[in-house]
């Protein structure tokens, strides 16, 4: 795809003025090097849209003295002559970790700039790890991931290697970001000279850097989930506004205590303070609304480090107004060679592979504000072929040009002196023998702060040469082929031809040697020459010894680029985007028509009315108007024929783990109840949609049972196609996952290691939740010395114990249902649920008296030990006890199916009615939506399924599925649907191999 | 109910009484000898062979073999059955048993499961499954299937009278039995063994174990047969004297095409690198899992492979397929005209799911006579043990049960097992714990 035969590497010849800080010592004798030159006759963009011809730049001691058409030379100046090149403002990266150290391997201290040792210790050593019992911690963060104390000016150290190449790429300034942690610190910006960091940094604490990635090396054993990053985040963010005002009540009042000093907090208070941006990386387009919304919590100015999946979401990613910075590590083309690889690739990945070049295109047409990164790419060599392909699919040049400098420019607030080119402004330019976008155009030099560096591409000598002078092989043709990393050749004298041996080229000197004999020469001819632009000045040793010297001109170069150009000229596919943009997508959210009847069908209502045979159904615009017999039609209704067919209210699951994001544990504590499903919702999950497929419409999203006190959970609707924002069931009641048993004490080596600690573990935090709202009652009371801090995982547990919030309780026991049960009434509160429940049977009198909800599995028992009494008469017996009880499935295979799972359960001689109601009614009341769904009444939701046969019965299936009045599934249609989803990934196939060719 | 039942006191009688009770007058009576006797309750309490004849009288007969027959009797003494048909002689002092408005079928048939071999899953002592080593042709399940494990009766009472226990794991994992779900011991329990030797196909998408292990494969099979010449040679004039190995001597029935290879392989290359392999080493193949088989199934319908397909009940393997990808196997196996059967899960405590995976098939097309097929004849002939158990005939094994609807459908219920005529107690560690708290439901009402 790139221009990858032509790679650029670099060779940087360096024209060095004032090597140190004006502070430093002067060691021997001073060095005045002048550095007074005018550029001439060269066509100048000095910005975006605005190009001068024939224009002079002068430049004096690395600031530009004046530029344009009409500018005279002046006497001091060193003239260089710009004849047919042009020159742009030098490029910004946006983020780069250039130069920053990486933990564990400090920077090589000299004897001249040793850096103090507690100095390093402080900011890479000991905030690795948590401190032990014996050592005290620095007045930082408890969280080794919460360094926004941090600050990249601090250990910046220019790393050469890296600036090359970069500037090869037309880079001469970036921002320089530190690379560990979730609060990572400040960044500062660099030019991308070889100097000093003194004499590069020219902005800094230009912004904090937020990541959604842990760095493990730092140590600490939380987080350990996505979510469990979003609420270290908040609760940082809230510590620091806390921090502000507790010292700020301290100062106020004598006689208060003192709160902690703590540096992490003070920083991030200040950057808050300050309005400094804070950047922060997205994994993908749902990530990036994401972290969209903790900026608009703490109203934050926030930049996105982008993933390429923008385009995805291209209209809600600009509603939110944040600047993206856009990387070019376009994902690889999938392999499609072979039909097994093609079976296993899916449509999402051969869109990507298709779509991402687009991306910045579809940004800047949206009307993001877009600045670039070489950031993700491997070989950072390769960003301006990335960006050349991206203009080809669309980004217009100017547009890229102005992410590339003014727009970064004025971000970083260094407009006043880079970005442009103008008087007054720094010597950071980039000299091109063309257009810059053009795939062939080549950057000559790079210019940094007034620093002439010569870039030049790796040199292609391959080619037919022919050797003159009076040497014994005149005339002799020397052909070379292959690239300097592999060449090999042949020479021909008088007709007779030889292979040449050990062919070399490194840059400036090409050897090679060739049997002698068959030309007449003794042994083996050794061969090395100074290569120049095509010409070769070399010397010849012969198998007995004999020096010679030759000379040879390049007569013939081999060019591939013709055919590489056809190949990339197929034409482009279009592809309508799809929502999400997996298998199934959709390209719009389905309509909700104003009247929809389902005529003569058996409606099982799980409502007063029971199931109704003959009945009809009458939807308006969302919710259930009527449901009875021989309805009358409004005018254009959309009906529906249902004679045979069986309609029930949408299926819901009560218990469900698709569709997150980043795990579904965190397990880094035993106590997490700040963390929140809500934050990591990720329906691009083709999953969602064979959900859909099984007739299944809400679901609840819980945190896993790895720990008694889990996390927040989400109820959501199968709105297919929709964000984590727009599936979410507004108004459902909130939930907090606990857990008991197996699972929470099989972990050693930490609290609980058995089931009685498990009870001890959740009292003790209930009571500490119990004492969090005295302290916020009495604060309220009388807000008078050291505020209260808000405790993100208090309020959770205190939102149970005044009713606000649901518990549901893992648990397969009846020892430790029924122990939970006592704990929550000496708390005065009723569990919300017990999950799987699979003992629940033996319990079922106490259950009923407490109130809790019963969510247990038809038959799914003995594959641990306390599964071992799960029996399939479990909800059968619960419910002769008359105890609401629900079905669920934990499991998102089995939760396309709840029909059958219900169905199982009639066997044990509950009714069809009883075991559809485990599966819409009860799960309802158990989610807390049951005034919205779960019975088709008027007044409710339409969500609703019109099933082949009698719902439950294993030769039935779903064959539509409403959600909202919304037609999300109709079998009939997914037939089409499939046709599609072939025709598009063979369209996609066929394209890639043809361009791989 | 003409029977005529002698009231005996035993627990078992009262049981079985009391479950009659249940299902016929449920909440009439409650005797009080009930409640005596409910803790002494054991699960399934195998019966003594049968010791006199019984007609199964009056119902619909689903023969498999030969169609269904409307108010039909099945006459059966000794084990084996002595009639089947509409107008057929009962045997002097026969147990007559009026099944009228009820089905009869051949017993199910699981054909892959761990039934027996495994109790809890994450209990690794209660799980007998894989053998140290990748080759273990010389281990037999039979020996190690567990007459106490709690799922077999619950596999019994759901209708499951026959299944293929098998050893997992490794590149060759044992010998599979044919075991009945009623007996008192292992040895008892065996219908037929050993049916076949397991074989898991190498994962073809991992090159570095691939390769090497179809090596190790090839090598042992290139061993077998050196073994089998010796074999051959022995005692003839002048061969030495050759010590034994048993994982080679386990080998002789298979390359004699005397035992099938249970080859298991899901993924497409899988399946064909396996049936070319079987071809040239001219083995009896049988393709277990067969989760790609759809795409290879004109090349398993033209060789004549059987298929065990399990699971039906699953989701898509790849993002494209349609959501119902694994319900319309057996569908498009059946129009490509291969030969199958179907499995259910492969755990033990699920062994008794079995039909709902056929069910599911018919749900996405299959037609209902194939899925009950699948669950009996077939899998019978595929396994080699249709001559006993698979159809209702005359000579074939009483192994039977009586349901009230459709054994496909989820709520359809067994109401009777018979195992090579002895009767099933009917009773269960589910059933025994759903009457244990229903007592406690009682009590807590008074």
């Amino acid at each position: 795809m790139f221009k990858t035969l032509i790679s650029i590497v670099v060779v940087s010849f360096l024209f060095i003025h004032n090597l140190n800080a004006q502070t430093d010592q002067v060691v021997g004798l001073r060095e005045n090097t002048p550095a007074v030159f005018a550029l001439t006759n060269a066509t100048v963009v000095t910005e975006p849209g605005n190009v001068t011809n024939n224009a002079t730049i002068v430049v004096r001691d690395g600031i530009i003295e004046d530029a344009g058409r009409r500018v005279s030379v002046p006497e001091d100046a060193t003239v260089i002559d710009l004849e047919g090149k042009r020159v742009y403002p030098g490029f910004i990266d946006m983020y780069s970790d250039a130069g920053m150290p990486d933990l564990g391997s400090p920077p090589q201290a000299t004897a001249f700039q040793d850096i103090p040792e507690e100095y390093m210790e402080m900011l890479q050593g000991i905030m690795r790890e948590e401190v032990t019992e014996d050592a005290g911690r620095l007045a930082a963060h408890w969280n080794p991931q919460v360094r926004s104390f941090y600050r990249s000016t601090d250990v910046f150290r220019p790393d050469r290697d890296a600036a090359s190449v970069m500037r090869s790429q037309g880079f001469v300034m970036a921002n320089i970001v530190p690379k560990h942690g979730i609060f990572r610190g400040y960044s500062t910006v660099a030019s991308l000279g070889n100097d000093d960091a003194g004499n590069l940094i020219v902005n800094e604490d230009v912004a904090q850097v937020l990541s959604f990635s842990p760095s493990r090396e730092l140590g600490g054993r939380y987080p350990t989930s996505l979510m469990g990053v979003v609420a270290l985040m908040r609760q940082a963010f809230y510590d620091a506004d806390w921090y502000d005002r507790a010292h700020e009540a301290y100062r106020q009042e004598s006689g208060l205590e003192q709160p902690e000093v703590n540096i992490s907090l003070a920083s991030l208070a200040d950057a808050v303070f300050k309005e400094v941006p804070f950047i922060a990386d997205a994994s993908d387009e749902i990530a990036f609304l994401r972290a969209h919304d903790i900026s608009k919590e703490f109203a934050l100015n926030m930049w996105m480090l982008g993933s390429g999946d923008e385009y995805k979401r291209i209209d809600a990613i600009s509603q939110t107004g944040m600047p993206v910075i856009v990387p070019l590590d376009f994902r690889q083309a999938p392999s499609v060679e072979k039909p097994e690889e093609t079976m296993n690739t899916s449509l999402s990945q051969l869109r990507e592979w298709y779509l991402e070049p687009e991306n910045p295109a579809r940004l800047v047409e949206a009307g993001v504000p877009v600045t670039f990164t070489s950031n993700g790419l491997r070989n950072k060599g390769d960003f301006l072929n990335r960006l050349r392909t991206s203009v080809k699919r669309g980004l217009c040049e100017e547009e890229a040009l102005k992410a590339l400098t003014v727009t970064p420019a004025e971000m970083l607030g260094v407009d006043y002196k880079y970005g442009s080119i103008g008087e007054g402004k720094a010597a950071s330019l980039v000299i091109a023998d063309g257009n810059i976008f053009d795939e062939n155009t080549s950057i000559r030099q790079v210019w940094v702060d007034g620093n002439k560096h010569v870039i030049e591409d790796e040199k292609d000598v391959s080619g037919k040469y022919r050797v003159e002078g009076e040497d014994i092989l005149r005339n002799a043709v020397i052909e070379i082929k292959g690239s300097p990393a592999r060449l090999s050749g042949s020479l021909t004298l008088d007709q007779e031809s030889v292979d040449l041996a050990s062919v070399s080229f490194d840059n400036q000197r090409m050897s090679f040697r060739f049997k002698g004999e068959d030309l007449g020469f003794e042994g083996n001819v050794r061969m090395s020459a100074n290569y120049s632009e095509g010409e070769l000045m070399g010397i010849g040793e012969k198998g007995d010894g004999t020096i010679f010297n030759w000379t040879a001109e390049r007569t013939e170069e081999i060019t591939k680029e013709e055919e590489e150009r056809e190949r990339r000229e197929a034409p482009d596919l279009t592809l309508e985007p799809l929502y999400p943009q997996v298998e199934y997508g959709i390209r719009e959210k389905p309509e909700q028509p104003s009247y929809v009847v389902v005529q003569n069908a058996t409606i099982w209502t799980q409502g007063p009315e029971g199931k109704m045979e003959n009945a009809d159904i009458l939807i308006s615009e969302g919710r259930i108007e009527e449901v009875g017999r021989d309805i009358s039609v409004p005018r254009r209704a959309e009906v529906i024929d249902g004679t045979g067919k069986h309609v029930t209210p949408g299926l819901i699951d009560p218990h469900l783990h698709s569709a997150i994001a980043g795990g579904v544990n965190e397990t880094g504590y035993n106590m997490t109840a700040e963390v929140r499903i809500e934050d990591v919702i990720h329906p691009n999950t083709v999953w969602m949609y064979r959900l859909l497929a099984g007739g299944l419409t809400t679901a609840k999203l819980f945190h896993g049972s790895a720990n008694p006190v889990g996390g927040q959970d989400a109820v959501i609707k199968m709105r297919w196609g929709g964000l984590p924002d727009e599936v979410l069931f507004e108004g459902a009641k909130p939930g907090l996952k606990m857990a008991l048993g197996e699972n929470v004490v099989r972990r050693s080596g930490q609290y609980p290691n058995t089931r009685m600690g498990a009870e001890q573990i959740i009292k003790d935090g209930f009571l500490a939740a119990e004492e969090y709202g005295k302290r916020l009652q009495e604060w309220e009371d009388d807000p008078s010395g050291i505020p209260p801090r808000r405790d993100l995982q208090l309020e959770a547990l205190l939102e149970v114990l005044e009713g606000e919030r649901k518990v549901h309780v893992h648990a397969y026991r009846q020892d430790e249902m029924l122990m939970m049960m006592r704990l929550a009434e000496e708390f005065d509160f009723t569990v919300g649920t017990f999950e799987h429940g699979l003992e629940g049977y033996k319990i079922a009198d106490e259950i009923r008296e407490h109130g809790a909800i019963p969510v247990v599995w038809s038959d799914w028992q003995s594959f641990k030990v306390e599964a071992y009494d799960g029996i399939l008469h479990n909800a059968k017996l619960l419910n002769d006890a008359g105890v609401v009880t629900s079905l669920h499935s934990d499991n998102t295979q089995i939760a396309t199916r709840m029909n059958w799972e219900a169905g199982k359960v009639v066997r044990t001689g509950l009714s069809q009615e009883d075991a559809l109601d485990m599966i819409t009614k009860h799960p309802a009341i158990a989610l807390g939506v049951e005034d919205r769904v779960g019975t088709l009444e008027s007044g409710k939701d339409a969500d609703f399924v019109i099933w082949s046969g009698e719902p439950l019965s294993s030769f039935s299936i779903a064959e539509q599925t409403w959600v909202d009045g919304r037609k999300y599934f109709d079998r009939e249609e997914d037939k089409e649907r499939r046709e599609e989803v072939k025709e598009e990934r063979l369209k996609l196939i066929e394209h890639l191999l043809e361009n791989r060719n | 109910m003409k029977k005529n039942i002698t009231i005996k006191y035993s627990t078992i009688q009262v049981m079985r009484q009391l479950k009659n009770i249940n299902k016929t007058i449920s909440g009439l009576i409650l005797p009080v000898a009930f409640l005596f006797c409910v803790s002494a309750v054991q699960a399934q309490i195998p019966a003594p062979p049968q010791d006199r004849p019984v007609a199964l009288e009056g119902g619909t007969v689903h023969t498999i073999s030969n169609g269904v027959i409307e108010n039909g009797t099945v006459v059966f003494e000794d084990g084996k059955i002595t009639a089947v048909g509409t107008d057929v002689d009962i045997p002097a002092g026969a147990d007559v048993v009026d099944v009228s408005g009820r089905h009869v079928y051949p017993g199910l048939i699981h054909a892959s499961t761990t039934l027996g071999l495994s109790e809890i899953g994450r209990v690794g002592e209660t799980v007998d499954l894989n053998e140290h080593g990748d080759i273990n042709p010389n281990v037999r399940a039979e020996v190690a299937f567990h007459p106490e494990s709690e799922h077999i009766p619950t596999a019994a009472v759901n209708g499951i009278t026959t299944v293929i226990s098998t050893p997992t794991g490794g590149l060759i994992s044992g010998m599979p039995a044919a075991m009945m779900t009623n007996g008192w011991t292992w040895e008892q329990m065996t219908l037929e063994a050993p049916v076949g030797m397991v074989i898991n196909w190498p994962n073809m998408g991992r090159r570095d174990t691939r390769d090497e292990n179809i090596e190790k494969l090839q090598n042992f099979f290139d061993d077998a047969r050196m073994y089998q010449t010796v074999k051959k040679a022995a005692g003839e004039e002048g061969v030495p004297r050759h010590l034994h190995d048993v994982r080679l001597e386990a080998m002789i029935p298979v390359l004699e095409g005397e035992l099938p290879v249970f080859i298991n392989a899901s993924e497409l290359r899988q399946i064909q690198a396996a049936i070319a392999w079987a071809e040239k080493e001219d083995l009896r193949m049988v393709l277990v899992g067969g989760r790609d088989a759809g795409y290879v199934a004109d090349q398993l319908a033209e060789r004549d492979i059987p298929v065990i397909l399990t699971p039906v009940i699953s989701g898509p393997s790849r993002s494209w397929e349609g959501y119902d990808a694994s319900y319309t196997t057996p569908l498009e196996l059946y129009e490509a005209g291969v030969d199958f059967c179907i499995g259910g899960e492969s755990s033990a405590a699920y062994a008794y799911r079995l039909m709902h995976h056929a069910g599911s098939a018919v749900a996405f097309g299959l037609s209902k006579e194939k899925g009950i097929k699948s669950l009996t004849l077939d899998a019978a002939r595929i396994l080699g043990i249709d001559d006993k158990v698979g159809s209702i005939e005359e000579g074939k094994d009483a192994t039977l049960i009586v349901t009230n609807g459709n054994p496909l459908e989820l709520w359809t219920r067994v109401e009777q097992v018979y195992i090579q005529g002895r009767e099933d107690d009917m009773m269960d560690k589910q059933r025994r714990l759903y009457e244990k708290y229903k007592e406690k439901q009682r009590q807590a009402e008074r």
